[in-house]
């Protein structure tokens, strides 16, 4: 990676801040005590700081999976539908054997969860495969399948009676994810950090990266090279699947303790933000991933602190993402860059 | 009508067009002959306003076009068919016709476009339904629509780009009698080929470009077939050089009865077998698009044939893919470096690594070992004297010539039994041309056999044991190195030679 590389996401993020300063002197406040009421709040103690590791979690986890996909040119957007099966799965599997033994259960939740949210990826690939219908296409509308079978599955058979709200039973404490004792962080950021150095050594180390990076960069060379376009595109699909699953599986183990009708609150979307934003490397996705889940528990702490509405979050996030588009295609229109 | 004047235009340091002088009269079709990168195109798209000219004047119907935009040329009458149609599939015949032409005014009017289409259609007999979806279409009718989008915007003259390339011969034969019916009305047209048959058949008079400039220029009228074949082919290409004879070796690579057909129906090759021995370099050359792409992605595992097989040292690989192939010790150089050979983003070390990344030494269990890929890298850096500053340096930095050397040394670096070497010169300077013709006699003298597919002719003689020439998807000739005849060769090569059997029926020429 050349300083260069590593420089434009830096820069799209401090320009998004910037422009977001303007829109809250615009408002008639203080964009500095804004920010730092919003670094408090993400920041300023033990307690805010693992709420933001937890927040950060699904993102890295799904991030470090699109950032595989991407790098293969698989245009893989379905990680709203693969983190709701994740969790859909992740639920049911604690629900169903209660009386599993306290270790295996999460466990066994887990890998549900991230089987689940592979073989939902998996059909997409094959669709595209088989059908050549373009993956976008399919990984998007996917999506919407994906979160109205979670819908289905609450308002029947996993489903709390009398609850009023379409979400599942507590399951049982068994199956929780473990806690650092006194504090909300639970160990799914440990999960998410050896999802990156995996990812990273997947992608640079491993021969399945050497496939994805030479398909990403030419369909030709790659059929040069005897790499299988099918077998790649199945591949890292399933991979990113299951990391986007295991997201799903621990947002219900270790923040919800049940399934909740929409409980992925566009955290597939925002994958593809981070992994973006972390240049398609597994590594930089870690930072990514933190900077968004910081960025949303500072939020409501900046909305108390001095009124400024913590939508503005959003607008951080979405700018940074315009931001880096338009880089990248400020570099693809240079040949030499 | 047209009138260009020493136009010259230089990328870098290529000269694409050296003060090239181009008349066309009104009611006359003229034929620009000349191989790939002779500056055909170039000289084409300076009349179109698509590249300015670093030299040179252009006069159009008595009035200067200097420094003109595509949208000025067609303003001012002249109509460019591209070789790859630029129509809108899912449109009608009308729509693409109105589509960004400022003409049309403010408002679309379908039927008046589509009354001027009927009419020009039946006029000059193109068979248009102005309704039609353009994606329906058969080729030969899309072409036509490019035509009908000329003449109704006004065009008075014509330019075609190798307009036969993917046309059957029926639908050939149609284009020619449009063109003429064309040029009886006082249009002129210029007509791109590099196909001998169709240029003596259809144009008026034929100028033939080479390297940059005009090679020869003449009226069809007053030219055999034979002495335009010779101006074609080009200057006097010296005896074969003298090398080490070699005793003929076994048969390394056989090819059996090779056929493929492409995603429009079109038979690509039809039916080729040859073999090649070790020892011995056998050349293929001929026009581009007469089946090498396609006898090079057979023979390398890219593509499966719809029939034939394919055997590397008597072992069958037709149902193989690349990995196979390469196994049973076959080596490729693919004719496009840019994509196919190489990937330009990724390192020196990584493209050596290219097609044995799976294979130890780069694979180490269940990882590449990335430091046997730096070792091999400087290895091969320092053995075929590759210009770089390290095993980390981005292929894409590097020269054409250097980024061959970087294919090369990858695929004649594990001394394999048959390399398919694909035009594998093309854009090359004479250093490293000479550079890859020593390598591939090298593989030679070591008991390799060797494929060698080229359009150029005189690279073709300087390493070829036996040559033989593709034309419309067949091997046509097939001659020792002692008895090649180079104007016969030049006649195979555009087709026109006399006991080819169906060059008559494919142009629909009589020979006179």
């Amino acid at each position: 990676m050349t300083a260069r590389a590593v420089g434009w996401p830096l820069l799209a993020v401090a320009l998004a801040l910037a422009l977001t300063a303007l829109l809250i002197l615009a408002a008639g406040k203080n964009p500095l005590l804004a920010y730092a009421a919003l670094a408090r709040g993400a920041l300023g103690s033990w307690d805010r700081f693992g709420i933001g590791l937890n927040k950060a979690t699904p993102y890295v986890l799904t991030g470090v999976g699109v950032a595989l996909c991407f790098r293969a040119k698989v245009i893989n957007i379905g990680g709203e539908g693969q983190i709701a099966l994740g969790g859909l799965a992740a639920t049911w599997m604690a629900l169903a054997f209660p009386q599993a033994p306290p270790v295996a259960l999460p466990l066994l939740a887990l890998a549900a969860g991230a089987a689940a949210g592979a073989g939902w990826a998996a059909l997409a690939a094959i669709v595209r495969l088989r059908r050549h219908v373009h993956e976008v296409l399919v990984t998007l509308l996917m999506n919407f399948v994906g979160v109205l079978i979670v819908s289905e599955a609450l308002q029947g058979s996993l489903g709390e009676p009398g609850a009023g709200f379409p979400q599942s039973p507590l399951i049982p404490t068994a199956a929780w994810l473990p806690r650092l004792p006194g504090s909300d962080l639970h160990v799914g950021i440990l999960v998410a950090v050896v999802a990156v150095v995996a990812g990273h050594a997947l992608l640079w180390h491993a021969p399945f990266g050497f496939r994805l990076r030479v398909l990403g960069a030419s369909v030709p060379a790659a059929t040069y090279a005897g790499i299988s376009q099918p077998r790649t595109v199945l591949g890292v699909m399933s991979l990113a699947g299951a990391l986007a699953g295991l997201a799903g599986g621990v947002e219900v183990l270790g923040v919800h303790y049940r399934l909740i009708e929409g409980f992925s609150t566009g955290f597939g979307f925002n994958a593809v933000a981070i992994a973006l934003l972390g240049a398609l490397n597994p590594i930089a996705v870690l930072p990514a991933g933190l900077f968004f889940g910081f960025l949303e528990t500072g939020a409501l702490a900046m909305q108390r602190a001095i009124g400024v509405p913590s939508s503005l979050v959003s607008v951080i996030q979405g700018l940074t993402m315009v931001l880096i588009l338009a880089a990248m295609g400020l570099a693809a229109r240079r040949p030499s860059a | 009508m047209l009138r260009m004047r020493g136009i010259s235009k230089s990328y870098g340091s290529v000269h694409a067009n050296r003060s090239i002088d181009l008349d066309v009269a009104a009611g006359r079709i003229v034929g620009l002959l000349g191989e790939n990168g002779s500056g055909k195109t170039t000289l084409m798209n300076v009349l179109f306003g698509m590249v300015a000219p670093d030299e040179g004047t252009i006069v159009f119907k008595d009035r200067p076009l200097i420094g003109h935009a595509p949208r000025e040329a067609i303003a001012a009458g002249i109509g460019m068919i591209h070789q790859h149609f630029m129509l809108v599939p899912a449109m009608t015949v009308t729509e693409n016709v109105m589509l960004g032409w400022d003409a049309t005014g403010r408002w679309l009017r379908h039927t008046e476009v589509a009354a001027r289409i009927r009419s020009a259609s039946s006029a000059y007999g193109l068979g248009l339904d102005p309704g039609a979806r353009v994606e329906a279409l058969p080729l030969g009718a899309q072409q036509r629509v490019e035509i009908v989008k000329a003449i109704v915007r006004g065009a008075e003259l014509l330019v075609l780009d190798e307009p036969t390339s993917s046309l059957s011969p029926p639908e050939i034969a149609g284009l020619l009698d449009v063109l003429r019916r064309l040029r009886d009305e006082g249009r002129s047209v210029i007509f791109i080929s590099h196909k001998l048959g169709e240029v003596l058949e259809v144009c008026d008079e034929v100028v033939v470009l080479r390297d940059g400039e005009v090679a020869g220029r003449a009226e069809v009228a007053g030219i055999s077939r034979r002495e335009l074949a010779h101006i074609m082919v080009g200057r006097d290409v010296g005896a074969p050089i003298e090398r080490r004879a070699l005793a003929p070796g076994h048969e390394r690579l056989v090819v059996a009865d090779l056929r493929a057909v492409d995603a429009a129906g079109i038979e690509r090759l039809r039916g080729v077998s040859f073999s090649v021995r070790s020892g011995e370099v056998l050349a293929l050359v001929g026009v581009d698009g007469n089946g090498q792409a396609e006898l090079a992605s057979l023979i390398s595992g890219m593509d499966r044939p719809a029939r034939g097989a394919v055997f590397v040292d008597g072992a069958d690989v037709t149902a193989g893919g690349v990995a196979a192939r390469r196994a049973a010790g076959l080596a490729h150089v693919p004719a496009d470096r840019a994509t196919t050979g190489l990937v330009a983003d990724m390192t020196i070390a990584e493209n050596l690594a290219l097609r044995a990344f799976d294979d130890p030494p780069m694979r180490h269990g269940p990882w590449l070992d990335l430091g046997a890929m730096a070792d091999l890298a400087r290895e091969r850096i320092a053995e075929f004297a590759i210009r770089a500053s390290g095993p980390e340096t981005a292929a894409r930095t590097l020269s054409g010539g250097n980024q061959q050397k970087i294919v090369l040394a990858r695929e004649l670096g594990s001394r394999p039994a048959v390399l398919v070497a694909e035009q594998p010169t093309r854009g090359l300077d004479p250093g490293a041309t000479r550079f890859v013709v020593d390598q591939v006699l090298a593989l030679r003298e070591a008991g390799g056999a060797i494929l060698y597919i080229s359009t150029e002719l005189e690279e073709a003689l300087l390493v070829a044991d036996r040559i033989g020439v593709l034309y419309g998807g067949r091997l046509v000739g097939l001659v020792r190195r002692e008895d090649i005849d180079l104007s016969r060769l030049g006649l195979m090569m555009a087709g026109a030679l006399e006991d080819l059997p169906d060059s008559a029926a494919l142009y629909g020429v009589r020979e006179s």
